[in-house]
């Protein structure tokens, strides 16, 4: 069984924000809440590198053990799902997640963030596959048309893989034994206790 | 196929879930629940927080309904000019979904911000949605009948008041190229070569110093070709953010050959970020960094000396010039310590193949001709064009301004280059099955004024027009001084944003004293907005390229067929459409459309692209736009996965149609469809035979000079029966070489008509029949010749490129020695730049105002902006007009990141209210603005001058505001790169 | 807020590094001198991987934040069993208590004569404040331990609803149960100053362990006066971090929330605990106790038993005023 993960090769990335309206776009996610984002570290600097990041879909999910009303699953790909008719908008899980994934609708006063959104990884959510209710409220279900997320699909330089962890891994590790470098897999250490290495 | 599968299905139902669904006889919703727990919400004020934000507002426009078909249509993003092909999911008319187009060997399923949004251009929230006027300050809706009735009035009006030359047609790079074509030709029937487009303001500058230097303006190799190159050069280009998805063909290149990437550019921008070198330089001194390369090259003897010996003239000419442009020198000039110089000179010239890109980091300067001047005289002196990963990758803006330069919508050319000459305007009536004397009937006579000669319509259809740069200074100038019968008194504007251009200010002052404005665009532009006209300006809803079918020119002239995705939306029309329903009214529709197939369309009756483009297929000989048939193009794009990824040649297994044929059909693609000449990957390409793809340089200046020959010496297209240089084929040289007997009777009898009495001089680029052409090709030849490029272009104002301060120079001291060009008179109007700069030093401008301001792109916005701000998906990402500014500077002034900033210019006392972004992007002493903004003007929101609901979610101060006077001497190019200013906080 | 987010701290260690890394030579090779993410993890130690952003968000500045996989375990797990214990703990104990010793009866009986203790403010403010932190305390114990206790029970569906619902009615009544806090202070805040007589209660273990034992209080004995001041400081306590939840923009950053989040659940679990031993000696656990918050009238002997010296001033102050208002009638 395919365990899918993201992989952005930062020595690829250029900050196009494709992924970032590409997301947009695929889920008509509205304005303010932000699946997807490019954040660029040392920017303006010789170091400069920019990762584009959503939630990871950790192992052992840190939002998942903080939710106190277990709304999120993992499915059988590896992909951390939530229900919102579960969620409670309590914003527990975006204090818990390492990665800043978990979005809400509104501003935060009086609790009343709405439910929370994020990346599904373009798989959905516990509504039947595909079907107009899961649109509404998760987006496209791209897993399940045999897709996989259009962030990685339309990234412009191919630097945000995704796909079956260990066959992104091998690509990347293939990129960084032909080009000689590589500045890490950002974020797996921390999302998947391992990282690549080559 | 992925099935997902989860865990929690078992787990969804808890043991006591059958007991609580029996209760509520159905899954329990949030009010069953109460009612069966008894418990009551009377009085809690929460209920209205429940309101919108417990679920995500979704628009039902992005959902695919997976049991109703799915039509899949390609087309071509609007954007940049990499030419990323979209494959569009419609169902029920309405487009869907966006989904990648694995197949297009250019972008090979992927996007940049602006091409994975172009889904919403047609969901049109802020679209102009009808006709509408401006009554007494007031935007009124009126019929599209009621608008061009109108509009073909006060055409007509100011035509015999003014004359045909007062009325400017400002076209667009977002044409498709049968509508840039048509535009041009509407230019001609109306009378007047005041006609032009972005091309002025992003690569005239290219155009005009490639062209001189080897034949063609356009980009020579490709985004896939530069995957060959083993050394890369940037200067004043920013790819990662203009052209996105080329950097996936420039970094895998980069990765797979270890290639050297240099990145040359005064601001270390995230192109930079990925290079092998970064070298800082003083804006608007490329020159001296150029020849301070040349230099080292020459003293180390690393020039490719058999490569000029076979190809170019002139280069010992150059090395005199460069001898001057020492290490200590250059420095001096530009910043660049010469190690740092001879270390990059040394990769370019000796670790090969390599390429040079630049962008409007070099061509918008006063020097911008020079620039690319020297550009080509690095690649030249180091053997580098024409040949795979070389070249002169010159990344074009728009998603067809390459294709509209080719059109002709340029204030000196017909279409496809053929210039303004009798011998055009003869070529073109042929074409068009119109005389010759017609276009001389509706062209204006100019009288003698401000000491010039006057002109006859017949000279005046031969002399350039007003550039865009400068239409407003065309309004309002002494009329003295203008170079046609009157000042321009109508602007007809389709697609162009009125933002693009310095002196914002002087932009705002024609606007207002314009007897007509016609705004014909997705959005209002610029044009809509900035001024403060009450009447007699009308804006005309036109459709995106999404919402109509037809071909576009990518920066590597590859023509990519754009299939309608969906229906105009709202009232909006087609370009087409629009051109020909005023042509009805301006009374020349029945001559001007006579060669089309012309279909029912929206609101009235439209010529098909198809029949458009088969016309160019006709006439477009000397840029080889003949070949590219509309079923040809269409075949490439239904076949795009068999074209190879780095050699853009469809595979052996590809369908018989399209074997053979480069992706796209680059021009020049000679002959007839019918020869089936597969395109040009590579121009001037000697190791290809001429029928393959392959070139040489072009000789268009002559044959010789200063007694030397201008003609190739030892070298040929692989397969050349003349194995040495020749002039351009025509049936004269045809006689001399004794393969006149080659052509087909047919071909003969076409070449009988055009030449008359002069038959010898029917050359390959007025042959209707395409048989001279076809005949060289099949004896190995190039139809126009094989010839050197010259390093020496004496008919320009610097013949060999010597640096030249900018206007408003931050270094005074330099402007004796390195002044700008003398004062001139060019494309109608004057240019008095060497008396502002004279000005400037003498007034010590650069005191006052101490930093360096540049300007360039961002990735989520393109061009003027409007469209991309009005696209709430890259809107969001953007918020706010800025300008980049160095920690020390912003110290030094109490500015901090993200706090307001008023940035203030030196002409007109402009001034920008922005928020400051600081960081090391920039140097200290510089400072840098995206020239997307508009709708801000010096600090007044002008949100309310659009009409309702139509107004730009993201507005902000233009950074042309603050950009100052300079103009190149050849192209009238603008000087948007360099110009002085100082920041204050607000 | 502005758009360009600027994280300082964690951007000046992002730079430092960024000193570090390239070459002596004056060449800038941006491939080379790039960040690597094993360097900088092991020179930021735990904090955050913070960069530029272009959307208005200061948080979406950060790339990566590790340490909140510590907030993550101390919140699902820790405070969970802490929860549970403090809980389940007091119950077991006051369980166990109540066989031993039993229900607390008036020794001396009941004397049918009734005595006010508490008016009717005072009885609205303490039901008002009791209700709401009831709710409270159920609603918020719900989003500690509701997944493992009522979702396996109720199903996804209802528990979602119940918690939405929960967490509505936790959001709101914490207003009055805020309000109902201010009013207990204002009115027993006087009667609730420690003093030498709750030396000798407590030395006496309140009279609660053995029968027969019945050390002197005033209006309130040791035993009331540490519930009083449990429930003010553990009411404000639980009144700051809650607003700051509610107003996490005010708040600060997530690591503020996580101590404010982490603060209130400590709190509540610990003040829910107390306060079941009060509901507990209120009701079940002494005869007689619960008249006081009922009727607002006890039985003169249970007042005396738990509150001579109280029973003393309040006969003492209706002496004087019978005095008082006879005088004048004489």
């Amino acid at each position: 069984m395919a365990r899918m993960k993201f992989l952005c090769d930062a020595d690829r990335c250029i900050e196009c924000q494709a992924c970032v309206t590409a997301c947009k776009n695929e889920h008509e996610v509205p304005w303010g809440i932000n699946r997807r984002r490019v954040v660029t570290i040392n920017d303006g600097l010789p170091g400069e590198r920019s990762v584009s990041m959503a939630c990871m879909h950790c192992t052992d999910a840190p939002c998942a053990a903080v939710c106190p009303v277990a709304c999120f699953y993992t499915t059988d790909d590896g992909v951390v799902l939530h229900n919102k008719d579960t969620c409670i908008g309590c914003g527990y899980c975006s204090y818990a997640c390492p990665f800043g994934a978990p979005q809400y609708p509104q501003t935060a006063n009086f609790g009343t963030r709405g439910k929370m959104d994020k990346c599904t990884y373009c798989s959905g959510g516990p509504e039947p596959d595909m079907s107009q209710a899961e649109y509404v409220k998760y987006g496209s279900n791209r897993l399940a048309e045999g897709k996989l997320p259009l962030c990685a699909e339309m990234c412009s330089t191919k630097a945000l893989l995704a796909g079956d962890g260990d066959i992104i891994a091998d690509i990347y590790r293939e990129r960084v034994v032909t080009r000689g470098y590589g500045s890490g897999a950002w974020g797996w250490r921390t999302a998947y206790g391992e990282t690549v290495t080559v | 196929m992925l099935v997902k599968r989860r865990h929690r299905d078992a787990a969804t139902t808890g043991r006591l879930s059958q007991m609580a669904a029996g209760m509520a006889a159905k899954p329990l919703d949030r009010r069953s629940f109460l009612r069966a727990s008894g418990l009551t919400v009377g009085g809690l004020a929460a209920i209205s927080t429940l309101g919108a934000g417990m679920t995500r507002r979704v628009e039902a426009a992005g959902f695919t309904d997976m049991s109703q078909p799915i039509e899949v249509k390609t087309n071509i993003c609007t954007h940049c000019s990499v030419g990323c092909t979209v494959k569009a999911e419609v169902q029920n008319g309405v487009w869907v979904g966006q989904e990648p187009a694995y197949g297009s060997p250019i972008n090979r399923g992927t996007h940049c911000a602006k091409g994975a949004s172009v889904r919403e251009l047609v969901h049109g929230d802020r679209r102009i949605k009808y006709p509408m006027k401006k009554v007494g300050g007031e935007w009124q809706r009126i019929t599209w009948d009621q608008a061009l009735d109108e509009i073909a009035e006060k055409m007509g009006e100011i035509r015999s008041n003014s004359g045909a030359d007062s009325v400017y047609l400002l076209g667009s790079a977002k044409f498709s190229n049968e509508g840039a074509y048509l535009f041009r030709k509407f230019a001609a029937f109306w009378g007047t070569n005041n006609v032009d487009h972005q091309a002025r303001i992003c690569h005239s500058t290219t155009v005009a110093g490639v062209a001189n230097t080897w034949g063609y303006g356009a980009q020579t190799n490709s985004y896939n070709d530069i995957r060959n190159a083993k050394t890369v050069i940037f200067m004043g280009s920013n790819a990662a953010e203009a052209h996105p998805v080329s950097l996936q063909h420039i970094l895998e290149g980069k990765e797979t050959q270890r290639a050297n990437v240099i990145v040359l550019d005064p601001r270390f921008t995230r192109t930079a970020a990925h290079a092998t070198e970064y070298v800082r330089f003083r804006p608007g001194t490329d020159i001296a960094v150029i020849h301070g390369m040349l230099y080292h090259i020459f003293e180390n003897g690393w020039e490719d000396k058999e490569y000029i010996a076979q190809r170019v003239w002139g280069m010992d000419q150059v090395r005199e010039v460069v001898k001057d442009y020492t290490p200590d020198v250059v420095e001096n000039i530009s910043g660049i310590d010469g190690e740092t110089l001879k270390r990059v000179a040394q990769q370019f010239a000796q670790e090969r193949p390599s390429t040079f890109i630049w962008c409007m980091g070099g061509t918008q300067h006063t020097v911008g001709t020079a620039n690319v001047r020297a550009y080509n005289l690095l690649l030249l002196a180091t053997g580098n064009v024409g040949y795979e990963g070389t070249g002169a990758n010159i990344f074009r803006g728009h998603c067809n301004v390459q294709g509209a330069t080719d059109f002709g919508l340029d204030v000196g050319n017909l279409p496809c280059y053929y210039g303004l000459g009798a011998g055009a305007w003869r070529h073109w009536s042929r074409v068009w099955d119109v005389s010759y004397e017609y276009f001389v009937s509706r062209f204006d006579a100019v009288p003698a004024k401000g000491g010039r000669d006057a002109r006859t319509p017949e000279q005046n259809m031969e002399i350039p027009g007003i550039t865009s740069t400068r239409w407003f200074d065309a309004v309002t100038i002494d009329s003295e001084e203008i170079d046609q019968q009157d000042n321009i008194k109508a602007m007809i504007v389709f697609g162009h944003g009125g933002n693009t251009v310095p002196r914002m200010q002087d932009a705002q002052r024609g606007m207002d004293a314009l007897d007509l404005l016609v705004v014909a665009d997705p959005h209002p532009t610029t044009f809509a907005a900035l001024h403060s006209r009450t009447d007699n300006t009308y804006l005309l809803p036109i459709c995106t390229q999404f919402e109509c079918s037809g071909s576009r020119t990518a920066s590597n002239r590859s023509i990519q067929w754009g299939e309608k995705v969906v229906d105009p939306i709202f009232e909006s029309d087609n370009d087409y459409a629009v051109i020909y329903a005023l042509s009805e009214r301006l009374g020349f529709a029945d001559q001007m459309f006579k060669n089309y197939e012309m279909v029912q369309g929206k609101f009235g009756m439209e010529p098909t692209p198809e029949s458009i483009l088969r016309e160019i297929n006709r006439g477009g000989w000397s840029t080889g736009y003949t070949g590219q048939s509309p079923e040809r193009l269409k075949a490439h794009m239904a076949n795009q996965e068999h074209f190879d990824l780095i050699t853009l040649r469809a595979k052996p297994d590809a369908p018989a149609e399209i074997q053979g044929d480069y992706y796209g059909l680059p021009w020049p693609c000679w002959g007839t469809p019918e020869l089936r000449h597969p395109g040009t990957h590579i121009l001037y390409n000697t190791n290809l035979h001429p029928m393959e793809g392959g070139g040489a340089f072009r000789p268009r200046f002559g044959l010789e000079r200063d007694g030397e020959t201008l003609l190739a010496e030892g070298s040929w297209p692989r397969g050349s029966e003349i194995q040495d240089g020749y002039p351009e084929f025509t049936y004269a040289l045809l006689e001399q070489l004794g393969w006149e007997g080659d052509l087909t009777p047919q071909e003969m009898a076409v070449i009988e008509r055009i030449g008359g009495e002069n038959i010898g001089g029917v050359s390959w680029s007025t042959d209707l029949s395409g048989g001279i052409q076809r005949v060289a090709l099949e004896h190995g030849c190039v139809p126009f010749g094989n010839g050197k490029a010259r390093a020496v272009a004496w008919n320009l104002p610097d013949p060999i490129p010597v640096h030249r301060e900018p206007i408003y120079s931050s270094r005074p001291d330099l402007v004796a020695e390195y002044p700008t060009n003398a004062d001139r008179r060019q494309q109608r109007m004057p240019n008095i730049g060497a008396v502002v700069q004279a000005d400037v030093v003498e007034r010590g401008v650069a005191r006052d105002f101490p930093i360096i301001l540049t300007s360039g792109r961002l990735v989520e916005y393109e061009g003027g902006g409007e469209e991309t701000r009005s696209n709430p998906w890259l809107a969001e990402l953007k918020q706010d007009m800025f300008v980049e500014i160095n920690p020390e500077d912003a110290s030094a002034r109490g500015i901090v990141d993200g706090g307001w900033v008023w940035v203030t210019g030196p002409e007109g006392g402009s001034r920008a209210r922005v928020k400051a972004l600081v960081t090391e992007r920039v140097n200290k002493g510089l400072a840098f603005m995206p020239f997307h903004f508009a709708g801000w003007f010096q600090g007044e929101d002008q949100r309310g001058n659009y009409p309702a609901g139509t107004d730009p979610i993201v507005l902000g101060e233009s950074v042309n505001v603050i950009t100052t006077y300079g103009y190149d001497p050849v192209t009238g190019m603008h000087e948007g790169k360099v110009t002085l200013c100082q920041i204050a906080a607000a | 807020m502005t758009i360009f987010s600027r994280l300082l701290t964690a951007l000046s260690l992002v730079l430092a590094l960024s000193l570090i890394a390239p070459a002596a030579s004056a060449q800038v090779n941006p491939t080379e001198s790039s960040v690597n993410e094993d360097a900088l993890f092991q020179a930021l130690g735990t904090s955050p991987v913070a960069g530029r952003v272009t959307i208005p968000d200061a948080n979406a500045g950060y790339l990566i934040k590790p340490e909140n996989k510590s907030w993550a375990a101390l919140q699902g797990q820790t405070l969970h069993t802490l929860s549970i214990v403090a809980v389940v703990g007091m119950i077991a104990i006051l369980a166990l208590f109540y066989l031993i010793r039993g229900k607390i009866r008036i020794d001396s009986g009941w004397s049918g004569r009734k005595i006010l203790r508490f008016n009717a403010i005072e009885r609205f403010a303490h039901w008002t404040l009791a209700t709401t932190f009831i709710i409270l305390a159920l609603t918020g114990l719900n989003l500690i331990i509701g997944k493992s206790v009522i979702l396996p029970l109720f199903g996804e569906a209802a528990f979602g609803t119940l918690s939405t619902w929960g967490k509505i009615a936790h959001n709101y009544l914490a207003w009055p149960f805020m309000a109902a806090l201010v009013m207990i202070v204002l009115l027993w805040i006087i009667h609730n100053v420690p003093n030498k007589v709750d030396l000798e209660w407590i030395k006496q273990g309140g009279g609660l362990l053995k029968k027969g034992v019945h050390p002197p209080a005033r209006k309130f004995n040791a035993g009331q006066k540490l519930i009083f001041w449990s429930v003010v400081l553990g009411g404000a306590a639980l009144s700051y971090t809650g607003i700051m939840l509610l107003f996490p923009a005010e708040a600060g950053t997530a690591a503020d929330w996580q101590f404010y989040q982490t603060i209130h659940a400590l709190v509540a679990a610990a003040l829910s605990a107390i306060v079941i031993a009060h509901i507990y000696i209120g009701s079940v656990g002494m005869e007689g106790a619960f008249d006081a918050m009922g009727s607002g009238e006890v039985d003169e002997n249970w007042a005396k038993e738990h509150h001579a010296l109280w029973v003393e001033e309040v006969k003492a102050t209706q002496d004087r005023n019978t005095k008082q208002v006879a005088t004048p009638a004489e």
